[in-house]
């Protein structure tokens, strides 16, 4: 980062030495996805809590498949090294917990896990859906670990991740693109999070046949706000993965717009994305590309100000783009043509926010929307289910754009700094993860919010 | 008159006009148009794909860009195996281009091709005054350096003025604006006719901007969103309220009519239209907005004929209508090019004339008059500007969308030209 | 490091006139400090006046290599300070390697930082690095640069690190465009740029500092090559360039272009084939 003045001081010898004599958090590099990276940049350890776990079978497989050398024993020396050599990803199938005893073992595997994870290390815990357990023991013992990798998170280091999964009965063979997503460096800043699969029913796909490197291929994708920043970024990731875009922004950012469509060898579309009709206009115009695969609603303004001064023009501009604008289109896609509308196998992924779950002062109506927008996900999630499609939200943190350089420095470095990997997050973290959910191997999540954050301590 | 096919006109581009030495005084023609080229391939994916051809030109152009719209695709997202020519028709370049362009692509030469134009008076080519090119020529030839000095010792301070090309013409002396006069006086256009009909296009515009009209027929640049002589407050009564700039050569003061507000800017800027055979448009699943169905050209002699000098028109319609056997009336829309309020009014009023349309058409009656409110729905070139080469290119996309979202219907363009020419065609869906 | 911020961009005339009246002390350390300019305004004038001498388009969007005419002051700041190592005037430019993520963009507003590092002995003398940033002010460097400085006869420690490996474009023995440099592109540019740096401005000063006469810019021709491949390159890219032999003005000088797997590779050479620019494009690394 270029002007992260922090992060240039801690890194230099001598303020290396200084930040670790007065407890200054280092700021670590995170490993970044590039075309061709392996899934993993070494070994992983998988570990199953109980002996009634049911996903370590199908993390050994996907681990073997992406040509990961996997170690169940986690004493055993790595790779020619010793029992404490690093390993680049832990794995901990700690379903079937039956009581708050069965977490000993969670321990029992984490504990040494915590000193032998690398840089940018991962490590994953998967349990079973909390919900679904009846029995006090058994949902307080599910429940516990979700305090337990939140915490873990915050204690991890050198821009390591510990995540939990949720997986549903009956969900632990539609895993591969959320183990993929997790363990491999597309998750940079996503830490201390809980994703649930398999908890809406009904879903329906296959991950079988998916190239990895190009997961998207053939799907046409409708990315809003695709003018600048972060659409920008989500444009060009998707390109990457493989999928036709469909660039929409405000016609006043047409000239940027076009670039962004040409730079990714996609189309254009300008449009005022709360005008009527506008649902109509980008059905119409995917029609040339046959229909739409993916719709990511990533088009958000801020009019920010505090509520005792705040009038309803611009109250209601927040509402109408960032909330209205995607249930009107949300609805057009439901309602549309399966063979040149939205395609039964969908994928709808919103852009939520911090601020829609923790609250951000001056943004009351930034925050009402973005809160919306995850109640929008929840009830739409069954809606799609009947189309084999998909909803699911991202809610960026603290990420390094032209937005946050509106901040005060004070907030701005606080923003930074609270998070478990000492760090703001960047458009390409968002970008990933909006691409993992629009991937057709991710059918099994719906309805889901992820934080993409980098675990930030301000708020929730 | 049966064609094999018939050219759809698939989309636009084009970039906000902007008025002389103003947002757009540093871009240069090439600029402009390789910006609205490059829109036109974000809007239809055209990255490195190949054209049949492209064809553009600009009225004003400096001597390096004799190739002009060649390097535009070349410094554009198209592919650089795309064929190009130039072409320079007056102000009626931007029609004629698509005219060409569509013809091909009914005769089976080509499936698509873009036509466009563009023009700028702020970066106009300067040329030496005749007296400089002289001796510059001279000491060009010499073949020693002795004669290069003594060629160049020749120069006189007068010589050095350059001189900046005038929307003149050459033949009379006179500008565009007082050949326009003469026939406005001629023909006894009032000056609130002319008022009204430059307040209704400045309406027409903002409203079609404002019903998002132009968000797929144009893309941003420089900062300019919108073309910038547009003023959507105008109304008959303010520009009354403006002196006449142009006076009829001859004539009296008493009689001037034209002022700058209903007489059209200076402007730079750029369009762009795609246009397609049937097959090639469905194939990549787009929309056919209307077929360009025939076109038409004429010229008057405006010199020693006795005929205005922007008349022509008034000849290409009613040959054009004959050949397709329809009336004036047989259209639910017309786009005139405004070069003047008062040259829209003087052709209007020829074909409702018997006099001119028997002794100058030899027609038997009088093409007669159309539906005002059918005329310019969108605004023309009095509020969104006329940058000379590029308003043909501006008006064919702006028919056929408003055919398309008519549901269908049949439009009329013409358009008046420097040198006493007429450019005239049919758009129908 | 710590950073200095500058309330405007220095003005390059003073700094030359400086850096050649000035006694110098000549330090044998690089200045242990990062020089800040925010808010660096873009003057669409500018922009469309540095197009012209270069042959880029004129958009919205900087030519690749204009955010150097921002970065290039402050480098000159830093480098005709009393103390450091090497004098400017006469100073040579060997390498100029700029990544940019994102094109930027008239009306951003902008943080430029320039700061020297890699101070090392050369065969014939001592170069140095000028590491340049510029983006919006929590954007990860959009733009990033690195000049390598050559000063013939001064002298600096070996080297411990190894310099990146430098281009080496596959273009070819026929060239794809042969250029009429004209006599004054060094003044034009010059006047663009504020480089008015008197081995491209004056024969005879280009003389006392060792050329064979009046000079292109290096960074000139770099942009020139680039606008040259205007419509074909990506946007986010690593361009890398060595100039060698200095480009005479007037001359030929022939530009040959090669597309490959994921750019374009060039180079510019005089009429008898000495390499003046080697030059890549690649994806942005």
């Amino acid at each position: 980062m270029s002007h992260d003045w922090y992060s240039d001081f801690v890194n230099s010898g001598f303020g290396r030495a200084v930040a670790g004599n007065v407890g200054l958090p280092p700021v670590p590099k995170l490993r970044r996805w590039q075309p061709g990276q392996p899934l993993l940049s070494g070994a992983a350890l998988l570990g199953t809590a109980t002996a009634d776990g049911r996903v370590a079978k199908v993390v050994r497989a996907v681990l073997a498949d992406a040509g990961v050398e996997v170690h169940e024993d986690p004493a055993a020396p790595i790779g020619g090294g010793s029992s404490s050599s690093k390993v680049a990803a832990a794995v901990l199938d700690a379903t079937g917990l039956s009581s708050p005893r069965d977490l000993a073992a969670v321990q029992q595997f984490l504990t040494p896990v915590m000193r032998r994870v690398g840089p940018s290390g991962r490590i994953l815990v998967i349990g079973d859906v909390p919900a679904q357990a009846e029995r006090p023991a058994v949902r307080a013992a599910r429940r516990s670990l979700e305090g337990l990798v939140r915490s873990a998170a915050k204690e991890a280091r050198y821009g390591a991740t510990v995540n939990l999964v949720h997986v549903a009965d009956g969900a632990e063979n539609d895993l591969e693109s959320t183990l993929r997503f997790f363990l491999s460096s597309r998750s940079a800043f996503v830490d201390g999070q809980r994703l649930d699969v398999g908890t809406v029913p009904g879903y329906a796909g296959s991950s079988a046949g998916t190239d990895w490197e190009h997961p998207v291929t053939g799907k046409v994708a409708v990315v809003t706000g695709a003018a600048r920043g972060i659409g920008r970024t989500v444009a060009q990731t998707l390109a990457r993965d493989g999928a036709t875009v469909v660039a929409v922004d405000v016609p006043s950012a047409g000239d940027a717009l076009a670039h962004t469509a040409n730079d990714v060898g996609g189309t254009a579309l300008q449009l005022d994305i709360t005008s009527d009709g506008a649902g109509e206009a980008i059905l119409e115009h995917c029609r040339r590309h046959g229909g739409i695969d993916i719709v990511v609603h990533n088009a958000g303004i801020t009019r920010d100000k505090l509520l005792a001064n705040q009038d309803t023009d611009r109250w209601n501009s927040v509402i109408d783009v960032n909330l209205n604008s995607q249930l009107a289109i949300n609805d057009l896609l439901l309602a549309s043509s399966d063979d040149d509308g939205f395609h039964r196998g969908g994928r709808i992924v919103t852009v939520s926010s911090m601020a829609g779950i923790a609250g951000n002062r001056g943004q009351t109506s930034y925050g009402a929307s973005k809160a919306g927008v995850i109640g929008l996900v929840e009830a739409t999630a069954p809606l799609l289910a009947d189309k084999d499609a998909t909803i699911n939200a991202v809610a960026p943190g603290f990420i390094e754009t032209a937005m946050t350089a509106a901040m005060p420095v004070g907030t701005r470095e606080a923003g930074r700094r609270l998070s478990s990997l000492t760090q703001g997050g960047l458009p390409i973290d968002v970008a990933e993860t909006i691409a993992w959910f629009a991937q057709g191997a991710s059918y099994a999540i719906n309805g889901q919010v992820l934080r993409v954050d980098g675990q930030n301590y301000l708020g929730a | 008159m049966a064609s094999p096919r018939r050219a759809a006109v698939v989309g636009a581009n084009r970039i906000p006009f902007a008025r002389s030495n103003g947002a757009y005084a540093r871009a240069s023609n090439q600029d402009m148009l390789t910006a609205a080229l490059d829109g036109l391939v974000a809007r239809f994916g055209l990255t490195e794909e190949r054209m049949g051809e492209v064809v553009a030109g600009a009225v004003l152009k400096h001597s390096r860009d004799f190739n002009l719209t060649r390097e535009a695709v070349l410094g554009s997202r198209l592919s650089a195996a795309t064929p190009t020519y130039d072409v320079q028709q007056a102000c009626g370049t931007g029609l004629e281009a698509a005219i060409l362009v569509a013809n091909k692509i009914a005769l089976g030469q080509i499936e698509v091709g873009i036509a466009g134009g563009v023009d700028t008076t702020s970066d106009a080519p300067i040329a030496v005054n005749d007296d400089l090119r002289e001796v510059l020529l001279e000491a060009n030839r010499a073949k020693s350096t002795a004669g290069v000095v003594k060629a160049l010792a020749g120069l006189r301070p007068g010589q050095l003025v350059p001189e900046i090309p005038a929307n003149r013409e050459p033949r009379t002396g006179m500008a565009m604006g007082e050949h326009a006069a003469i026939t406005a006086a001629h023909w006894g256009v009032e000056r609130t006719a002319q008022d009204e009909l430059t307040a209704r296009s400045h309406q027409n515009l903002a409203k079609a901007y404002d019903a998002g009209f132009f968000d797929d027929l144009m893309t941003p640049f420089l900062g300019l969103t919108k073309d910038n002589n547009l003023r959507a407050d105008s109304t008959a009564e303010k520009l009354g309220k403006l002196k006449p700039v142009f006076f009829p050569a001859g004539g009296d003061k008493a009689e001037a009519t034209m002022t700058a507000g209903n007489s059209t800017p200076l402007t730079d800027g750029a369009a762009t239209v795609l246009l397609a055979s049937d097959e090639w448009a469905a194939e990549r699943g787009l929309p056919v907005l209307a077929h360009l169905v025939d076109a038409e050209t004429a010229a008057v002699d405006y010199v020693h004929g006795d005929e205005g000098l922007l008349m022509a028109p008034a000849y290409a319609v009613p040959r054009l209508l004959e050949r397709n056997g329809l009336t004036l009336q047989d259209f639910d829309f017309y786009e005139i090019h405004e070069a003047f309020a008062s040259t829209v009014l003087a052709t209007l009023a020829a074909w409702e004339s018997p006099q001119f349309c028997k002794e100058r058409l030899g027609l038997d009656a009088p093409l007669g008059s159309i539906d005002r409110g059918k005329l310019n729905v969108h605004g023309s070139s009095l509020a969104a500007g006329h940058p000379f080469a590029a308003t043909g290119a501006r008006i064919v996309p702006t028919l056929a969308k408003t055919i398309h979202q008519n549901g269908g219907g049949r439009g009329l363009i013409s358009i008046c030209a420097a040198g006493g020419q007429g450019v005239v065609a049919i758009l129908e869906a | 490091m710590p950073t200095e911020t500058l309330d405007s961009a220095p003005t390059l005339g003073a700094l030359y006139g400086r850096a050649l009246l000035t006694a110098r002390s000549g330090g044998s350390t690089l200045p242990d400090r990062t020089l800040e300019l925010v808010n660096a305004t873009i003057d669409a004038d500018a922009v469309a006046d540095y197009a012209h001498v270069c042959g880029f388009r004129v958009g919205g969007e900087l030519p690749i290599t204009y955010p150097h005419m921002l970065a290039f002051p402050l480098q000159m700041r830093l480098m005709t300070d009393r103390e450091f190592p090497l004098p400017a005037p006469g100073m040579v430019h060997l390498r100029n390697v700029i990544t940019q993520q994102r094109p930027l963009a008239v009306g951003e507003p902008l943080v430029v930082r320039v700061h020297a590092e890699r101070l090392v002995a050369h065969p014939k003398g001592a170069q140095v690095d000028l590491v340049s940033t510029v983006g919006l002010p929590d954007e990860e460097a959009a733009w990033h640069s690195r000049s390598t400085y050559f000063v013939r006869g001064a002298s600096a420690e070996e080297p411990t690190d190894a310099a990146p490996p430098e281009p080496e474009p596959h273009v070819g023995d026929r060239p794809h465009a042969v250029w009429t440099v004209p006599g004054d592109i060094g003044r034009r540019y010059a006047a663009v740029s504020g480089d008015v740096n008197p081995i491209h401005v004056n024969g005879l000063a280009a003389k006392a500092f060792g050329m064979p006469g009046t000079i292109a810019h290096g960074m000139w021709s770099k942009a020139r090559v680039l606008a040259a491949l205007a419509g074909r390159t990506d946007e986010a890219v690593t361009v890398d360039a060595v100039f060698r032999s200095p480009l005479r003005i007037p001359s030929k000088a022939f530009l040959y272009t090669a597309a490959t797997k994921d750019g374009w590779d060039a180079a510019l050479r005089s009429k008898k084939g000495k390499d003046h620019l080697l030059l890549t494009v690649r994806p942005a690394s």
